[in-house]
């Protein structure tokens, strides 16, 4: 099917081959003398096939994975891996396409890998995604079920991403909440690293055997170190040199992101060192805190993006958030009125007993 | 005229877990609200390096692990110390720490004159060292799955129990303001007790003794 689609682009030269390879076997955290290995496991014939299903979702994860800016990794994951089905990228549309997901499913049983991009929709049982006449949670057990393993791609996929974000009108959930019963890897990010998908992929591919996961079940060679504890400003936070607000002197000079709002130092990824679309840049490379988009439920629990903690809901307020800050300021304030009024009536009380004793 | 009788109460390791814990307290505040908003700028570029941040990070740690043995050796005394120290002794589980609880809320709101002599803690103070005691926990596991975040068993702990790193720093700095409430208000309660009991309890925690009535000990 790839040649199918692709047809416009040729094959890849070799150099870019070795290329590419040498730059996901470097992002798998692997020793350069196991590239040679990867490419082996790339060029053999049994590429692993692989069934995309979307769901709720922007399609950016598709994108950053096709963009044009580097079309060697376009093309390696159409030589890499035989793509029986992909919403986006197949010619067929309608019943047909429809059928040929019937067709695959039902010819790679038990051996296709079943990657999945966006949320699945539970609520009023699941009518707020469907395809075909299908809701996506049917189609996704269907499917998932007949599978050698699952890979979730993105933070929709992972975690129920922007959908499932308060108030989560459709109930939107991962995939982890529905197939328990499957092997499952979670590749978040919105979106996530082309280099983390595909080396997941590949490493399946190479050692026919998962990653390393996290207790989110995100690959470590990914996912296994803070954005903190690998960013190049990470110098001037150690020196105390903070940006104040965009804009600002210190925004200038590319000082740490922290104080508006950076979630590097509580986000797992590999974005300072893999980094986006070929020319090197990522996020806080180009000035603009992390948001944390790796994380479970990043979209409520990382706000306010600009501001280094969340508020807390004050209890009986009614949906009243509150800075951290400001509850403790108060509860400090009115600890310190409570002690002075105590010690005035302490005070009274004494000069009114001395009253009495004399 | 009452008699009096000095007793001993706080044995020498209680104290030193209480100072132990005092300043670790003083220090982790002062760093963690630096940590929480750097307010002083670094140098800036040019002039000789001091790693504020980096520095203030270390000595944040460097109090964690103080505050790590204090609050273990607090635990090992709240089964095995002396009898003043064992949770017994001041948690209302018994109609005797009851009823002293009561009477400790009405001297303490002036209802009554009597100071009831404990010896060791009133159980209203106990009680509030306990649940502070049980915060320190939380403290430590959140500190400790910031601290280590490439580690297994902590991220383990950290996930069960906080969930994503941003959950733990919220609680870890929202618990942060309860520590330093606490300190505020046990300072002032102490200094209260010097003045309106008899037991000379700010000298206690240096000497480890009391007074009690002899009448009623
Ligand atoms: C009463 C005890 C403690 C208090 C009041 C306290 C206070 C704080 C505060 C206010 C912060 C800043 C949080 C933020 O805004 O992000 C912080 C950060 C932190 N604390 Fe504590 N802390 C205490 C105990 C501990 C302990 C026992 C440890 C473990 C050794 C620890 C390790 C940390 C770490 C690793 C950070 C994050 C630092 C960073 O990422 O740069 N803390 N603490
Ligand atoms: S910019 Fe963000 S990730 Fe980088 S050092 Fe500063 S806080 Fe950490």
């Amino acid at each position: 099917m790839s040649r199918l689609l692709w047809n416009g682009l040729g094959k890849l030269k070799r150099r870019d081959f070795l290329k590419a390879c040498t730059i996901l076997t470097a992002a798998m955290g692997l020793p350069v003398e196991m590239v040679d290995k990867v490419a082996a496991a790339i060029k053999s014939p049994q590429r692993p096939p692989v069934i995309w299903l979307h769901f709720m979702e922007c399609t950016g994860c598709s994108e950053s994975l096709l963009r044009a800016s580097h079309p060697d990794i376009a093309r390696l994951i159409l030589d890499i891996i035989s793509l029986e089905y992909h919403e986006t990228l197949m010619a067929a549309a309608g019943k047909q396409a429809e059928e040929v997901l019937e067709a695959s499913v039902k010819k790679y049983k038990g051996r296709f890998i079943c990657v999945v991009e966006g949320a699945i929709s539970t609520k009023d049982g699941g009518v707020y995604c469907k395809i075909g006449g299908r809701t996506s949670l049917e189609i996704l057990k269907d499917v998932a079920s007949q599978a050698k393993a699952v890979v979730a791609v993105g933070t929709c996929a992972c975690f129920g991403g922007v959908q499932a974000a308060h108030p989560n009108p459709t109930g939107a959930v991962g995939v982890g909440k529905i197939i328990t019963n499957k092997p499952l890897i979670n590749v978040p990010g919105c979106p996530p690293n082309p280099y983390n998908i595909l080396g997941t992929l590949v490493y399946i591919l190479t050692f026919g055997k998962f990653p390393e996961l996290d207790k989110y079940r995100r690959p470590k060679f990914g996912y296994g170190r803070r954005i903190h504890d690998q960013c190049e400003r990470r110098p001037h936070f150690d020196e105390g040199r903070f940006v104040e607000q965009f804009g600002d002197e210190g925004h200038k000079k590319g000082y740490c992101l922290y104080k508006v709002g950076c979630k590097g130092p509580v986000t797992y990824a590999n974005c300072p060192v893999v980094r986006f679309c070929d020319v090197g840049v990522w996020p806080v490379g180009s000035g603009h805190g992390c948001l944390g988009c790796t994380e479970p439920d990043f979209w409520d629990k990382m706000e306010p993006f600009y501001e280094h903690l969340p508020g807390v809901e004050v209890p009986g307020g009614q949906g009243i958030i509150s800075k951290a800050d400001k509850v403790g300021k108060v509860a400090l304030g009115a600890a310190a009125v409570g002690i002075a009024a105590h010690a005035t009536a302490g005070v009274v009380k004494k000069i009114a007993h001395k009253e009495k004793e004399e | 005229m009452m008699a009096y009788k000095r007793i001993k109460v706080w044995s020498v390791l209680l104290r030193l877990f209480h100072w132990a814990f005092a300043l670790s307290i003083v220090t982790l505040c002062i760093t963690g609200y630096y940590i929480h908003n750097p307010f002083a700028l670094g140098p800036w570029e040019g002039t000789p390096t001091t790693f504020i941040m980096a520095k203030t990070r270390l000595i944040h740690f460097i109090a964690g692990f103080i505050f790590i043995a204090a609050v273990i050796v607090r635990f090992y005394l709240l089964f095995f110390g002396n009898r003043f120290e064992r949770f017994t002794d001041f948690v209302p589980i018994t109609p005797r720490n009851f009823k002293r609880l009561l009477a400790t809320i009405k001297h303490y709101l002036y209802l009554s004159d009597e100071h009831v002599p404990h010896g060791g803690h009133n159980p209203l103070a106990g009680t509030v060292y306990l649940v502070m005691l049980l915060l320190s926990i939380l403290m430590i596991f959140s500190g400790l799955f910031l601290l280590f975040p490439e580690s297994s068993f902590w991220v383990g702990w950290g996930k069960t129990l906080f969930g994503t790193q941003q959950s733990a720093r919220l609680v870890h700095y929202f618990f942060f303001w309860v520590f330093l409430v606490f300190s505020l208000i046990h300072v002032y309660l102490v200094v209260w007790n010097d003045i309106f009991g008899c037991e000379a309890i700010v000298s206690s925690i240096f000497s480890g003794r009391k007074f009690v009535r002899s009448d009623k000990h």
